[in-house]
């Protein structure tokens, strides 16, 4: 979830803020925008008539099914550094239509959002239709709100956002400090009997980055937050700017970890990333294609820790994940996948629960709303606990980064950006860099003891395909136990 | 509605020092499972620069659509070339673009048949696939008046091997139909889960590793993508990269009895990442990066290129690792573990530090094993390593099927 350290460094030197924005937006070179067509509130009558016209000639064709899915997206990205400043943008069109046919499911998507070009999608699936169906769509949707668009504000506007964080409390030793804003604006229809649909999501992440030299080695820390909402509905505070600065500046124990199975305390980000991870590769009905996970599932049912219960809730206010409606058109329902240690769901699509691997669909997303449909998480909330936690001795991991679990084995990987050793349930000072979490999932989140009160979300954006997809992963402090080894060696 | 040749009259309004404008209009068809998606979609790319009293800025806009306006996209492009000013530099001459084909002649027909065509030739009953078939028509035309034209085909497939109640994702991208060769990989794949059937958990220690094809190239550039980072011109002038030009790669590299040889070709025909044209519009060339275990040339951007006062070169592309001489024989008298498939490949791309979490080897002498973690330094494992003479093209990569690394630690 953060940059490895030389990832951050690599943005310093000429490639300034303009790349740093584009390493946070998952791009390799510098900026590239996609310009503005028309506003997205525009319109949004038109589009709803044409994918009606569509839905109803499809019908009309013959097909038991036909459902009609639109978006307009834009995007915003400011990043200020210690070097400069860059704004980029981004605006995405586009339309599919699905049928259901007796052979399965067959859909037409076109990045060309225009009555044309919805009616040429409508041609390609049925090139003989005639006469439209009646059709009942149900009530109108409410009008979306129109205000706030990202066009609307000024490059200026979006970097002074920046700046104003991102720029204090600088002592000499951080060597780089840089802060982005990432703002999403998707307007998505939604279109079939019974059901139409409109939705709008901005969707804001912030970060804030800090790299101080430790030795010979960078040590990097970045902060962040994400919502869906208002662009200013959330900062960073003061705790949170001097926890960056403060963790930069840390000096790093230059002696080798001793690799082994300790008591730990996972900090939320490393929390969140396990149970990313986890979910991506087991808790999906496509995941369940596997017999492995079928099986590990069925024989590790009750095998998670009692303190561990875990929700995914699109319908949770504010959430950067969240939806009103999956790009299948089933309206958002929070579903339990775990309850008190034991599995009781998957995250499912269409598809999923017609091959019977789930008994819900819901889940039924597509990257940029137009790509292919996947089962695909949207806000995931791990229960807290009743309490604070606190570890005598072991050590806390901080920063979770990458994690992988391997669906054929269960075996999870882990990569902690620090750990903090604790005696006596104090810090002992020492703090190691560059390790990783390892070992079988069911074991790790078995030994879970405990979680805690206090949560901390984050917010993922993916892209597959240039596509995005949005999740997010509320998570607490979790105590348990696990094996640790270092990633190198000793520091230079 | 735009075109390029619109979006170029509204570019040759503005001062730009220069500008190119791609379109690509692209077909694809998928299937998956029971579900079968056909897809139209025009995207507009512009590259743009201008030059100012403090420097060069760049602007590069793309646009994935047909509904928008020529003039508001120059706009744009010159607001944001002002807004990311860097380095002074100029446009390398133009030269002309590499000729390589890229359109399998297998792809004129209707692309949703030819998918259907793609599925039913596969005669696995154990196993789910996947198909992604694209055709595209790419165009370029530049401030210079300079045109481009070529077509591409590209060919992706997926499939989800089960047998013995265990299963391998296994993943394939070609430009040539043919070449996709998914019942083979199918086949590999079901001969490796019997043999995971009865895999016991690996053991600890010291051994001689040979790294086959699907755990040498398990995606894209597989364990080679250590090298692309270390020709990465930015990362270079960061002093990130560890080469240093016609310096050994790592010490004695260049006296290694079949000294390593690896060159970015992307003119490559049916080359997944070949063109005739880079992103920026320069011509893609052909270049070591590593000769005979010295560094070689970087991947230059026309800005790098010219920075450094050299030609661009289109960047890193395809991968074509010169085979060696090893025959496949090893020393009998120490531990010879043989990887087939690996679960994770995490690469460091500054260090080339990476972790093979293995899902599937074979001990020599012993038989199949699964778990444990080899931890190498990519660039110099590689480096010392014999390659086969044997070779294989997958993906990005052309080059040996397999290397034998003499000195590992098997982790667990």
């Amino acid at each position: 979830m953060s940059w490895n350290r030389r990832e951050v460094l690599g943005v310093l030197g000429g490639a300034s803020a303009s790349a740093l924005a584009w390493a946070f937006t998952g791009c390799r070179s510098s900026p590239t925008v996609r310009a503005p067509v028309v506003p997205i509130a525009e319109g949004s009558d038109e589009v709803r008539a044409w994918l009606h016209d569509a839905v109803a000639s499809l019908r009309g064709a013959g097909f038991a099914r036909a459902h009609a899915l639109a978006v307009r997206r834009t995007r915003a990205t400011a990043a200020v550094d210690v070097l400069g400043s860059s704004v980029a943008r981004a605006r995405a069109d586009g339309v599919v239509l699905v049928v259901e046919t007796e052979r399965g499911v067959r859909e037409r998507a076109s990045s060309e959002l225009t009555r044309g070009g919805v009616a040429a999608a409508v041609r390609a699936l049925a090139p003989k239709a005639t006469a439209p169906a009646t059709i009942e769509f149900g009530p109108a949707p409410p009008a979306i709100a129109s205000h706030g668009e990202l066009d609307s504000i000024g490059d200026r506007e979006l970097i002074d956002r920046v700046a104003s964080i991102e720029h204090r409390e600088l002592p000499g030793r951080v060597v780089y400090a840089a802060g982005v804003i990432d703002i999403d604006d998707a307007t998505v229809w939604s279109v079939e009997e019974h059901r139409d649909l409109v939705q709008r999501r901005v969707r804001v992440r912030r970060a804030m980055t800090r790299v101080a030299w430790d030795r010979e080695r960078p040590s990097a820390i970045e902060v962040s937050r994400a919502w869906s909402g208002g662009i200013d509905d959330q900062t960073f505070d003061d705790e949170q700017i001097a926890y960056a600065r403060d963790t930069a500046l840390e000096v790093m124990t230059p002696t080798a970890f001793s690799d082994g199975i300790h008591p730990i305390v996972l900090a939320p980000s490393v929390a969140a990333a396990v149970i990313d991870a986890a979910v991506g590769a087991l808790l999906t009905s496509r995941a369940q294609m596997r017999p492995e996970v079928v099986a590990r599932l069925t024989a590790d049912k009750a095998t998670a820790s009692p303190a561990l219960t875990l929700v995914d809730d699109p319908a949770a206010p504010g959430t950067y994940g969240g939806f009103d409606f999956d790009d299948e058109g089933a309206p958002a329902q929070a579903l339990t996948l775990v309850d008190r240690g034991v599995t009781i769901a998957a995250l499912a699509d269409r598809a999923g629960v017609a091959a019977k691997r789930a008994q819900i669909a819901g889940r039924g997303r597509r990257p940029g709303h137009t790509g292919p449909v996947e089962p695909m998480p949207s806000h995931l909330r791990l229960a807290p606990g009743a309490g604070d936690i606190a570890l005598a001795d072991g050590f806390q991991l901080d920063s979770g980064r990458v994690a992988s679990v391997d669906p054929a084995s269960g075996r999870a990987v882990i990569e902690i950006a620090r750990a903090r050793e604790l005696a006596a349930g104090r810090p002992t000072g020492r703090v190691y860099s560059d390790l990783e979490l390892v070992g079988d999932l069911a074991t790790l989140l078995g030994n879970i003891a405990e979680a805690s009160k206090q949560t901390r979300t984050f917010g993922i954006r993916d892209e597959r395909d240039g596509l995005p997809t949005w999740r997010s992963i509320e998570a607490p402090y979790l105590r348990g136990s696990g094996m640790i080894r270092a990633r190198r060696g000793e520091l230079a | 509605m735009i075109d390029r040749g619109r979006i170029a009259q509204a570019l040759a309004k503005h001062p730009f020092a220069d500008w190119i404008v791609f379109e690509r209009d692209q077909e694809l068809a998928v299937r998956d499972g029971a579900r079968g998606r056909t897809e139209l979609r025009s995207r507009f790319r512009i590259v743009a620069h201008v030059d100012t009293p403090k420097g060069r800025g760049t602007a590069r806009l793309a646009v994935d659509t047909v509904d928008a306006d020529a003039d508001q996209l120059a706009d744009r492009a010159v607001a944001l070339a002002i807004a990311s000013v860097g380095d002074s530099w100029e446009t390398p001459p133009a030269a002309a673009p590499a000729r390589v084909e890229l359109a399998d002649p297998a792809f004129d027909d209707d692309l949703d048949a030819i998918a259907d065509r793609v599925l039913h030739a596969v005669a696995a009953r154990n196993a789910v696939i996947g198909v992604t078939l694209l055709r595209e028509r790419v165009a370029s035309i530049s401030r210079s008046g300079f045109h481009a034209e070529w077509r591409a085909t590209l060919a992706r497939a997926s499939a989800l091997v089960i047998a013995d109640a265990r299963s391998l994702l296994i993943e394939r991208e070609a430009r040539q139909l043919d070449a996709l060769d998914i019942s083979a990989a199918i086949a590999d794949a079901t001969s490796d889960l019997h043999a995971l059937a009865r895999a016991p958990a690996a053991t600890a220690g010291p051994c001689s590793a040979i790294l086959t094809a699907d755990a040498l190239v398990p995606d894209d550039l597989g364990v080679w993508a250590a090298f692309a980072a270390q020709a990465d011109a930015r990362l270079a002038s960061e002093g990130l990269s560890r080469f240093r030009e016609n310096l050994p790669i790592v010490a004695g590299a260049d006296q290694m009895p079949d000294p390593l040889t690896i060159t970015s070709d992307g003119a490559l025909a049916f080359g997944v990442r070949s063109a005739p044209l880079g992103d920026d519009g320069d011509a893609v060339r052909r270049f070591a990066i590593v000769d005979r275990g010295l560094a070689g040339t970087l991947g230059l951007s026309p800005r790098e290129a010219s920075l450094r006062k050299l030609d661009p070169n289109g960047g890193v592309r395809n991968l074509v690792v010169r085979p060696g001489t090893w025959n496949g024989q090893a020393d009998p008298s120490g531990r010879l573990v043989e990887i087939r498939r690996l679960r994770s490949l995490a690469i460091d791309p500054y260090s080339g530090d990476a972790s093979l979490e293995i899902a599937l080897g074979i001990e020599h002498g012993k038989g199949p094993f699964t778990g444990g973690t080899l931890r190498l330094d990519l660039i110099e494992a590689l480096a010392r390593a014999r390659r086969s003479s044997a070779r294989m093209r997958r993906g990005a990569y052309d080059g040996p099927s397999s290397v034998l690394i003499e000195k590992a630690e098997l982790l667990v």
